[in-house]
């Protein structure tokens, strides 16, 4: 009850600000741009491009908000969560739904790694983007299955305008003591282009608050409050060539990102380990238990233009390596095994997607287009998780987008999506040889739809958004039938699952003048077949047994963000999202989902004097992010107490050299100022207990040319 | 067609939300407001077991010597607020010196070694329904032929939600038949 009273307490202070909001402001100054929203057009024409709420930034809020990862920065957008493994790596969530229920592309692709994994972090070079959108919703309709909720488009699609130019930074964090470097250059001549990026990262083990980790009343200690072999780095580096006429754009893209990062040595998943390693030798080196990952793609996308018809083709490969190494260790029956290697996954993916984009009697703007997708994924390694598989998947869309008038959209599609998946037989190496996957073959049809409206009517603007998404049973929940002796549990997958479908509604409403904006995201969310890994009270070689099943799931949430300038110098911002998930049915009725992140809210204020010695973009911030306590917790995991974090941020550009010919831009950023030590829900090592990082302040020094 | 899936109470939230995105449209925060109060107090936290079951080892102790070939007893006192599940009871070699320990205690290990036959095995146990306390007493014979040394007994328990709690005890195994 008083967690339901504290949540009302809080909405009401929040109403009650915009209600303030709305009588303040009537006074008229320049224009003001939502801070996220950071696209080169006016406010109204990005709200309606699209029925569903979506969110674009750009290089300067990555940068601005620059952290350990791409998610991590990220994660300042309300409704967007990074679900952290360490200092370097996270994975996506939209809403409190990642691995398979939310999707990555880059450039309209889909990136395909190993998204069901705990520890698999996202493989990107965050410096090689150029603008990265968020789409929240239903985003099955262009992009099939796994888009449930929402999409993270990573673009990287600017062509240089120059015949040679390019950009330095170099930055560096004190928690991890992480070091680093990006260099991008490109250059344009005639309709040929070419830009070329590179960026090298070295990350020591981080710090945390804490002296000691306490995990099952098992004390570790830990040496100058460092999490023992959390050390890493990235090496990443790419290559874009690309030809541009008035009617034809063709580009080709090469891109390698490879990781390599330990995992804090003294548990491993749950499982609590001693070593004769000495670990506390060096915080910069990379011991057992680690992983490497590989991602490499080469990617074409081209377009053609004939009078009010375009054509576009996007062709993909992509080679997913990843390699898990720890101490050989015997469990149950398994005897010590002979190397480290534990787990090894080499996935390939090609991607086709070709789609026609055309006016039809000036008011209906169609989208129509063919996607296809193929994977194979193999696996080595003593350690069994998943078994090895091939998925194909053929879809096909066509979306309309009819501008009644000028104020109101209506746009609406429908999708047929095909995909079989085949999966091989694994036994296990050791004596037992038993079956731990059965082969199998299955293939699931779906359709899906959309229906949007858009309407805009002086300050205010409406959207809504209807879609049915789905996403096929991966094989991991298909076919498993084995120990992850990580958590502890005896997996058992269900070769009878259905496609797992969706139904979501979506609003946004915005208000906005010159001096405020108001943006209010609501949705809610109803699954009849989520898949649920279900952790009974049963035993099974000796584990706890889980098992996959379906149930009814409801959810409901929304996002909010304010932004109020009074005066052109000073801005204040708000924002928060609040999110409630049920199971309807099975055995975890009344419960939550996993890794539900619990509500939040972030107060800020910016102050960019646009004087002569802080220049045009020079700024000073502050905020406070206010986290409530999740004790909506579903077996296994435990309840989270809230807390308060005080981040500051800084930048400006200076010229320097002859004729202040080269700019040198400087951002700053404090983060934890209080070193609080605190737990995130979400976190791949909240489950053993371990705090999030302390107090780090970063540096990025960035030369233009 | 949503409606027809969510059971009573839910109707309710259901109803609320569709009242709520109509007044979007004719712009009345104050009846959002309103309808957002309600949409929370849906919740509905009454019968969700949320606490683990409690594991008390009373038998074997930490770093207790048992003979090889003989019998120990194991005995512990479970507990939950609902309904105790079931429980398992593993045996593993620490030859390598690796850990699970739950309590504080350090024994003292012998070399590090690499197994010949390490004694693995483990057991479960079902606990009758409707419990919610249990006292465990289990009579485990340990095998003659396995290698003596270091090993981990754990003990696992769950209760009828799905909720587990761990427990660990080192033990040594002593070659039974040193006679002087």
């Amino acid at each position: 009850m008083n967690r339901i009273k504290r949540g009302n307490i809080l909405l009401f202070i929040v109403l009650t600000f915009f209600v303030q909001a709305f009588a303040q402001n009537k006074s008229d100054t320049i224009v003001s741009l939502d801070e996220i929203v950071v696209e080169g057009n006016s406010r109204r024409a990005i709200l309606m491009k699209s029925p569903q709420n979506v969110v674009s930034v750009g290089q300067a809020f990555l940068k601005q908000n620059f952290a350990g990862s791409l998610m991590q920065s990220l994660e300042k957008i309300p409704g967007v969560q990074a679900m952290s493994i360490g200092s370097g790596q996270s994975k996506p969530a939209i809403r409190g739904l990642g691995f398979n229920r939310m999707l990555v592309a880059e450039n309209g692709v889909k990136h395909e790694g190993q998204q069901w994994g705990d520890d698999h972090g996202l493989e990107i070079d965050r410096f090689a983007l150029d603008n990265v959108e968020i789409i929240k919703g239903a985003g099955t309709l262009h992009y099939g299955s796994d888009a449930i909720s929402g999409v993270i488009n990573l673009k990287s699609s600017y062509i240089p305008q120059k015949n040679f130019e390019g950009e330095i930074n170099l930055f560096g964090r004190t928690n991890n003591e992480s070091t680093g470097l990006s260099a991008r250059m490109g250059g344009r001549r005639n309709g040929f282009w070419y830009r070329a990026n590179l960026t090298l990262t070295d990350y020591a083990d981080y710090k945390v608050p804490a002296d000691s980790i306490q995990y099952y009343s098992y004390y570790i200690k830990l040496k100058n409050r460092r999490l023992r072999n959390t050390a890493g780095k990235e090496h990443n580096g790419g290559l874009h060539l690309g030809y541009l006429s008035d009617k034809f754009l063709t580009t080709l893209y090469l891109s390698d990102v490879y990781t390599k990062s330990g995992f804090f040595a003294d548990a491993h998943g749950l499982e609590v380990r001693l070593s004769e390693i000495n670990y506390d030798r060096s915080r910069r080196d990379i011991d057992l238990p680690r992983h490497t990952v590989n991602h490499f793609k080469v990617m074409n996308h081209t377009s053609y233009r004939i009078d009010n018809l375009t054509v576009e083709g996007d062709f993909a490969f992509q080679n997913n390596f990843r390699q898990e190494f720890s101490e050989p260790v015997s469990h149950g029956y398994m005897p010590t095994p002979p190397n480290a290697l534990e787990r090894q996954y080499n996935k390939n993916t090609f991607t086709a997607n070709l789609c026609a984009k055309f006016l039809l009697a000036e008011k209906h703007h169609i989208h129509a287009g063919f996607n296809g997708e193929h994977q194979n994924n193999r696996r080595g390694g003593w350690g069994f998780i998943i078994p090895d598989f091939r998925t194909t998947a053929l879809g096909a869309f066509v979306f309309d987008k009819w501008e009644i008038s000028e104020n109101l959209i209506v746009s609406g599609g429908v999708r047929f999506d095909y995909i079989l998946t085949e999966i091989d037989e694994y036994r296990d190496w050791y004596e037992t040889y038993k079956i731990r996957s059965e082969k199998l073959k299955r293939n699931f049809n779906s359709i899906t739809y959309a229906l949007g409206v858009n309407y805009d009517l002086n300050n205010w603007n409406f959207k809504t958004n209807f879609g049915k998404s789905f996403r096929a049973p991966i094989p991991k929940e298909l076919g498993s039938d084995g120990v992850n002796y990580h958590i502890f549990r005896y997996e058992k997958g269900n070769t009878g699952l259905q496609p797992e479908e969706s139904y979501q509604l979506d609003a946004g409403v915005n208000w906005h003048n010159e001096k405020l904006d108001i943006q209010l995201e609501p949705f809610v969310n109803f699954f009849p077949n989520y898949i649920y890994l279900n952790p009974t009270s049963g035993y099974y070689e000796g584990l706890q047994m889980y098992y996959y099943t379906q149930t009814h799931v409801f959810r409901w949430g929304f996002e909010f963000n304010v932004n109020y300038k009074i005066i052109s110098q000073l801005e204040l911002n708000m924002s928060g999202d609040y999110l409630y998930a049920r199971q309807l049915s099975g055995d975890k009725q009344g419960y939550t989902l996993p890794f539900s992140p619990p509500a939040s809210a972030t107060f800020g204020v910016k102050y960019s004097p646009q004087t002569k010695w802080a220049g045009k973009d020079g700024y000073v911030s502050m905020d406070f992010r206010a986290v409530a306590p999740q004790n909506e917790i579903v077996p296994p995991e435990n309840a989270t107490a809230g807390y308060g974090l005080l981040n500051a941020a800084a930048g400006c550009t200076f010229s320097i050299g002859a004729r202040h010919a080269l700019p040198l831009r400087i951002t700053l950023q404090a983060n934890n100022l209080l070193n609080r030590r605190y737990y995130d829900h979400t976190s791949f090592y909240r489950l053993i207990d371990v705090p999030e990082a302390g107090r780090n302040f970063s540096i990025m020094l960035g030369f233009n040319f | 067609m949503i409606v027809a899936w969510i059971k009573k109470d839910k109707l309710r939230c259901v109803v609320s939300y569709v009242l709520l995105i109509k007044n979007f449209m004719i712009k009345k925060i104050l009846i959002f407001n309103i309808l957002v109060f309600a949409l929370f107090s849906c919740e509905n936290n009454g019968e969700r077991d949320m606490q683990k079951p409690v594991i008390e080892i009373i038998s074997p102790q930490s770093c207790v010597e048992l003979q090889r070939g003989e019998s120990f007893t194991f005995r512990a006192q479970f507990s939950d607020n609902v309904e105790l599940g079931s429980y398992n009871i593993e045996i593993h070699h620490n030859f390598d010196h690796h850990s699970h320990s739950t309590d504080n205690v350090e024994c003292e290990l012998d070399e590090k070694k690499t197994p010949v036959k390490a004694w693995a095995d483990n057991w479960n146990y079902t606990i009758p329904k409707g419990q919610k306390t249990f006292e465990a007493n289990n009579e485990i014979p340990i095998p003659a032929d396995i290698d003596a040394g270091d090993y981990h007994f754990m003990v696992r328990l769950t209760d009828k939600s799905g909720w587990q709690q761990l427990a660990a005890v080192s033990v040594k195994i002593i070659l039974s038949d040193i006679h002087f």
